[in-house]
Formats: structure tokens, sequence, C-alpha cells
């Protein structure tokens, strides 16, 4: 493979158990340029632990995550290369979302002119010398979108970064997703919302029980089940899941 | 990235707020030494015999001129600034784990060493901010109270700029030490009620043992407040400077074995 040919994300056999529960097990899947991957699965999949494995915030038990050929920790200079949204974006109440974008443009080694620019991508310059504690759950997601595109990243990783948006946010992100991809940049998308993944993305991997089930084009996704997310979703994720569910909607009756 | 730790020190309110209480604590217990206590001795209406229980300060001699400059208050105890000092540390370093910057931080430095390195620049700068701070407000101090006693300075101005140098050293370190407890602690209830558990114990532990055995044990020496009021108060450059030496000693242990877990740390 050429330098040219390196995927964006590449992520081998990963696994990691804490206190000996196995969370993760031996997940492989690419991210590859200008393409958004979706990141499928129920809660307690593994999702959340695969991408902070891949973002060097947690350590691996077995496996390899990189980054253009690296593992996140050697990147030289992150903040350029990968943009991430997770949790709630680590937003301290007490401070206003443009004291929270110098912060993060310092750690970054990122301009001031940059800030405000990114405050204008997000819709926030108006609101931007509010304290965050006043800020609606869209809102502070729209810092943490900020904060992740700062450093003009090539890839963006975002776990559910459509929590809390409102409809409108939800449609500016997914048209903000594309035009990235667009560009040549690459998304790992983590989320729950079937309906918006199918509108944007390429691929899709979806994970239940710390294995990937699938990796796939959504194109091919789509094809194997008549066309319906939702269907080629239920059937890749643990059927015990499923009937674990079923047993408990029996027993509520 | 120093500069983002700065940053991050000086746009939350507890920053401000421990500075503020440290500025208090300082003012109101010097002033209660050398003016109201000197007044209330002096003045009529206090009752003789309560007159004669009340501590007298001679502010005409230099050693009471330099107490009055020690940034901790009075040797040895546990007064609001020592507290206030050690929780800005504690809360500089738990507050990006209580509201999840410490993910933003990995993801922006990876190397979680030069993240430790960081917090502790800015925490030694804000540290010994605040101890100039202080350093002001106690020569503010020391001159009402001479003018108000009609003293004359007995102090000399290398005494007095040492004693004040000691002091923000004293107080840069505590800070720090403050910040590896939060960073190894990470829980700020928990980080608080130790730390403040050691401070209050300590002088309590150091006076069971001095009573017991009659001397003072070599790591006895060696406990935070204990060693802060060992250099501020030290009668010669010697032990100013093993003081220094042990608090430097004390704090990076502490913040090796903070940058050592961050390290580890799942995030």
């Amino acid at each position: 493979m050429t330098k040219q040919e390196i995927e964006p994300l590449l992520v081998e056999h990963l696994s990691k158990s804490f206190r000996g529960v196995r969370r993760v097990e031996d997940v492989s899947f690419t991210v590859g340029a200008g393409r958004i991957t979706g990141l499928l699965g129920p809660n307690g999949a593994g999702k959340t632990t695969t991408i902070r494995m891949l973002l060097g915030l947690i350590a691996p038990d077995a496996g390899n995550a990189l980054v253009f050929g690296k593992p996140f920790r050697d990147l030289s200079d992150p903040t350029r290369v990968v943009g991430a949204v997770l949790d709630a974006g680590g937003l301290h109440p007490g401070r206003t979302a443009r004291q929270h974008l110098r912060i993060a443009a310092a750690q970054g080694h990122h301009t001031a002119a940059r800030v405000e620019e990114v405050l204008t991508i997000v819709g926030l310059s108006a609101d931007a010398d509010r304290r965050i504690r006043d800020y609606s759950l869209g809102m502070r997601q729209r810092v943490a979108i900020a904060a992740a595109i700062l450093g003009d990243p090539k890839i963006l990783v975002l776990d559910e970064p459509a929590n809390g948006l409102d409809p409108a946010g939800i449609y500016w992100l997914k048209k903000y997703l594309r035009s990235f991809a667009d560009h040549g940049g690459s998304v790992l998308l983590s989320s729950h919302i079937l309906a918006d993944v199918e509108q944007i993305a390429d691929d899709i991997v979806a994970i239940a029980d710390g294995q990937v089930r699938s990796a796939t084009t959504l194109a091919e996704a789509l094809a194997a089940s008549e066309g319906d997310l939702e269907d080629f979703y239920l059937s890749m994720i643990s059927s015990s899941e499923i009937s674990s569910f079923e047993r408990t909607t029996h027993a509520a009756r | 990235m120093l500069r983002a730790e700065t940053l991050k020190l000086t746009t939350i309110p507890v920053t401000k707020i421990a500075v503020l209480i440290a500025a208090l604590g300082l003012l109101a217990t010097q002033l209660i030494s050398t003016v109201l206590m000197p007044y209330l001795v002096n003045s009529e209406t206090t009752d003789p015999e309560v007159a004669s229980e009340l501590p007298v300060i001679d502010m005409t001699l230099a050693s009471e001129q330099l107490a009055v400059l020690n940034l901790l208050g009075g040797s040895g105890s546990i007064g609001v600034v020592l507290i206030a000092v050690i929780l800005l540390g504690v809360l500089a370093g738990i507050s990006d784990f209580r509201f999840g910057g410490m993910v933003g931080t990995a993801l922006a430095q990876p190397r979680r060493e030069r993240i430790v390195l960081a917090k502790t620049g800015a925490t030694a700068l804000i540290g010994a901010a605040t101890g100039l701070i202080l350093a002001a407000l106690s020569v503010t101090a020391l001159l009402l109270a001479l003018v108000l006693d009609g003293t004359a300075l007995s102090a000399t101005l290398p005494e007095i700029l040492g004693t004040l140098g000691r002091g923000v050293l004293a107080i840069t370190f505590l800070s720090l030490i403050g910040l590896a407890v939060g960073l190894l602690l990470r829980n700020q209830l928990t980080a608080v009620l130790v730390m403040l558990a050691v401070l209050v114990l300590e002088p309590i532990l150091l006076g069971i043992i001095q009573l017991a055995t009659g001397t003072l044990p070599i790591w006895a020496q060696l406990m935070p407040n204990t060693l802060a009021h060992a250099l501020i108060n030290a009668p010669t450059a010697l032990t100013g400077a093993a003081a220094t030496g042990a608090l430097t000693a004390l704090t990076a242990l502490l913040l090796t074995g903070a940058a050592l877990t961050l390290k580890r740390r799942s995030l």
C-alpha cells in the first residue's frame, strides 16, 4: 500500500475487557477518505469503548487503532488530523462558549480568528459570551462540534452528535458532514438514529455484544434488507438482545 | 498547552473565589492581630482582666513586623490562607475530570505526562500570582498597623523581601501539592476531604508524636504545612534552602505519581 492509500482510520482486532468482562472483542473496520461510516449498535454494544480506544483514551488489551497509519498518541498535531465530539464535549458550565473555544484553540495552537470562524459555522456567534450553564443541550452540542472542527481536521469522530439537537440543528449537522466528506474528509459517526444515518452514511458498521456483526456499504445493507435499514440493523444486532426485550415485554403483560 | 491550562484556571469562578478567600483570610488575620488586639488592650472600655489575657504584639520589634508578613498567618497554624491555597490547587486538578475537559485535553495532547507538566506550570503561575497579591496585602496590613501604632519600620528591606519571597514560594508549592492530590484523587469531595484531613491532622499528629517521643522524626517534619512554615520562618539561608529542597522533593514526588496515574487511566 502506498502512502496515499493509507486508510484515514483503521481498526484492527481491537479487544478490551473491564474487570474481567469483555466489552469489545476483535473489532475491525476501516473508514475511508471521503466516506461517512455509521457505527451502529444498541446501548452497551461497545461503540463508545471502540471510539475511545481509537482516540487513545483507553488502552486496548489487544489490536491496533491507527489514524493515517499511526496510533493516535503518535500524531504530532492531533487536532489538525482528528476532531472529536464525545459525551457532552467536556464543557465547564461556568465558562462561556468563547472561553471554551479559546482554551481549545490554545491547546491545538489555533488562532483566535479561527474561534470566531467556527462560532459562525455552528451559528453561536450571538450567544458566545453566555455561560454554558445557560445553554440548551443542543447549544452545548454545537459548542462541542465547534471545538471538534477548530483544527480543520481531516477526520471527524462523533459519538451521538445529534443528541439534543433540534430538527434544524440535525439538518445542519447532516449537511455539514456530507459536505465535509465530499471534500475528502472522513467521518466516523456513532448514532442510534437510524433514519439520520441512512440519509448521510456511505458505510455501516453494526456492532453488538462488543463484536462487529456487519461492516458493509449502506447500499449493500439496504439491498440486503429490501431498503429498510431498521430491518438490517435488527437482523445484525444480537438476537439475544431482541429475545431479552421480548421476554421483558411478555413478562410485563 | 501552558497557555490553555492557564486560561482554564483564569476562566473558572472557583479560582477567583479561592484567591479572594485567601486574601480576605490574610487581611482578617493580620488586622486582628496587629490592629484590633492592640486597640482592645489599650481601650478604656475593655475589662482590665480581659485585656491582660489578650496577646500583645510589640510592633517595635523587627521579628514581630516580619511575622505580620508571614503569608500563611501564624507559625504552624492551619489558617484560612493555607486551606484556600491548597484548595486552589486541588480544584485546579479535579475541574477537568469533573466536567469532562480532560478528554478534550488528552485529544489535543495525547502524551499525558505533558498535560501534567502544563498543569503544573499553570498552577505554579496562578499560585505565585496569588502569593504576590497576598504579599502586597500583608505589606499594606503591616504599614497600616505601624501608622496606627505610631511605630517606625525596624525590619530591613532584605529581611522583608526575603520573608515575602519565601512566602510566595511556599504558596506556590502548596498550590502544586493541592494540584497533585486533585489529579490523583479526581473526585472533588474526596480530594477536598483528604486534603483538609491531612492539614487538620498534621499538627495534631505532630503534637502527639512530640509528646510521646520528645522529638519529631524526620518524616514528621516533611509534612506540607510544617515544611511551608519552616520555609517562611527559616532563620538562615541554609535552613530555607533545606525546606525548599524538601518541598520540591515532596511536590515532585506527588506530581510524578499524578502523571503516572493519569498516563495509565482510561478517559
